[in-house]
């Protein structure tokens, strides 16, 4: 494994900065130094050696920047937060005439498909929005395919049962090639879209946003813009969702909120 | 005023899988006084494992224990464990961070990630020790902290119930020192204490 260190790791981000403008400034060390580790020993290249690769417009630039972005998700992650939105949750929201959900962060759109299968299963979907949003155009485009291989479906599978899903996992997808297809159905009131979460701004007013794990990613001060950001989309009376290990401290907007479950991260906006 | 960043942290990293649980057992059993440094445990366990190790372990030891929470400060005499299917990270400014990318060696948490980004944190490691398990997961961490100069100890892979973890780390590195079976608390007592 090709270890580096955290002053090598700022020459990295210095470089991609000047060759292709994104910035990873913003971006947690820790987790990023681990994604650089593992780029270069999956690679077997010494930092040198990358940084000799890489060049205006080329393709290592743009591999590396895929792979120290790119999130892993699945579907009903954590089943017992599914049971928790789906008990909880769910019955507030249904009160609305109109429902708008944003998942924020979502990847290849794992946590917009599970949402999506609780709203239809609540029979919500029809007047429901789901945005789900990345910086990353290469996982929307395969959000949007909504296509899994086999092998991942069966996790998810498991995790549907234990998230309490009303049906089978096989009722919204069809087999084609080896691979599962997320139901057109499905994905009809899903908007998959561009969107940076440490650049850009409110869009849109949501009565529920899930932000599983994205945080993470984040430095302190920058955590700190994002959470304003996703505080200025929550109507009020909204909730927010974090991951498991995540919290609100240190957020600076921890007052603005009221407790749903503290272990599973459910928050609701009440100034 | 003095805050808790200035005073004195150190490491004490632990890692192990199959056939490790009960020596993580016995090891909090040995911890009766306060510590002079943070411990970390990394266990291997299944996602759906909901149970808390804090909770599971709580009659063993008194000092605090805690799955500690995304940006939480490390802080000195404190117990802490690796939660289901993350990475514990360790970071410079001396506060954990997670990381959900993929896994080593099918695993996550994974042992490497952990020693990995405590190597290179800048905290000092008073000592890493690497336990019984099946996957090669916590070779390259080890190997790591002790190019690093800290501390490796690693199981006799003859006396592990699962051999090929530590055999594995032995293996990438000959800077390890061996615990055998026949005193392997009582050493452990006297790295700690």
């Amino acid at each position: 494994m090709v270890l580096i260190e955290y002053p090598e790791l700022e020459v990295l981000i210095t470089r991609i900065r000047e060759i292709s403008g994104f910035d990873f400034s913003g971006y947690a060390r820790p987790s990023l130094l681990r994604r650089a580790s593992r780029y270069l020993s999956g690679n077997r290249m010494n930092l040198g050696e990358l940084l000799l690769h890489i060049e205006p417009g080329g393709r290592v630039v743009y591999d590396l920047i895929q792979e120290l972005t790119v999130n892993y998700s699945e579907m009903f992650r954590d089943p017992d937060f599914f049971v928790k939105v789906r008990n909880d949750v769910f019955t507030y929201l249904e009160s609305y005439p109109a429902i708008r959900m944003w998942v924020a962060g979502c990847a290849t759109g794992e946590e917009a498909f599970s949402m999506a299968i609780l709203l239809e299963e609540a029979g919500v979907l029809d007047r429901s929005l789901i945005y789900a949003t990345d910086l990353s155009n290469k996982v929307l485009t395969s959000a949007r395919e909504g296509v899994f291989t086999l092998s991942n479906i069966r996790t998810y599978s498991e995790n549907y049962l234990l998230a309490a899903g009303k049906n089978s996992l096989s009722d919204y997808y069809h087999v084609a090639y080896n691979k599962a297809v997320i139901a057109p159905e499905l994905r009809r009131n899903i908007i998959f879209s561009l969107h940076d979460l440490t650049g850009d701004g409110v869009f849109n007013e949501f009565q529920f946003i899930s932000c599983r794990n994205v945080m993470i990613y984040f430095t302190l001060e920058l955590r700190q813009k994002v959470f304003r950001l996703l505080y200025d989309s929550l109507s009020m009376l909204g909730f927010l969702c974090l991951g498991k290990r995540e919290t609100l401290r240190y957020s600076g907007i921890e007052d603005h909120f009221k407790i749903i479950d503290s272990s599973l991260n459910i928050y609701q906006k009440i100034k | 005023m003095k805050t808790a960043d200035d005073e004195p942290l150190s490491l004490v990293l632990i890692g192990g899988s199959s056939g490790s649980f009960s020596i993580f057992e016995e090891i909090l059993k040995l911890l009766t006084r306060p510590l002079s440094f943070a411990l970390v445990f990394i266990l291997h366990r299944g996602k759906s494992s909901s149970s808390s190790l804090p909770e599971l372990f709580k009659t063993k030891t008194r000092v605090y224990m805690k799955e500690p929470y995304h940006l939480d400060p490390i802080r000195t005499n404190s117990i802490y464990f690796a939660f289901p299917d993350y990475h514990l990270l360790i970071g410079p400014d001396r506060r954990f961070y997670y990381d959900v990318s993929e896994k080593d060696f099918f695993s996550r948490p994974s042992i490497d990630a952990t020693f990995m980004s405590a190597a290179v944190s800048g905290i000092p490691v008073k000592a890493a020790m690497l336990f019984s398990g099946s996957s090669a997961d916590g070779a390259s961490g080890m190997k790591a902290l002790a190019q690093k100069g800290y501390p490796t100890y690693v199981q006799n892979p003859d006396f592990a119930e699962s051999p090929r973890m530590p055999r594995e780390a032995i293996q990438q590195s000959d800077q390890h020192k061996v615990l055998n079976e026949n005193n392997l608390y009582q050493e452990i007592t006297n790295i700690l204490y």
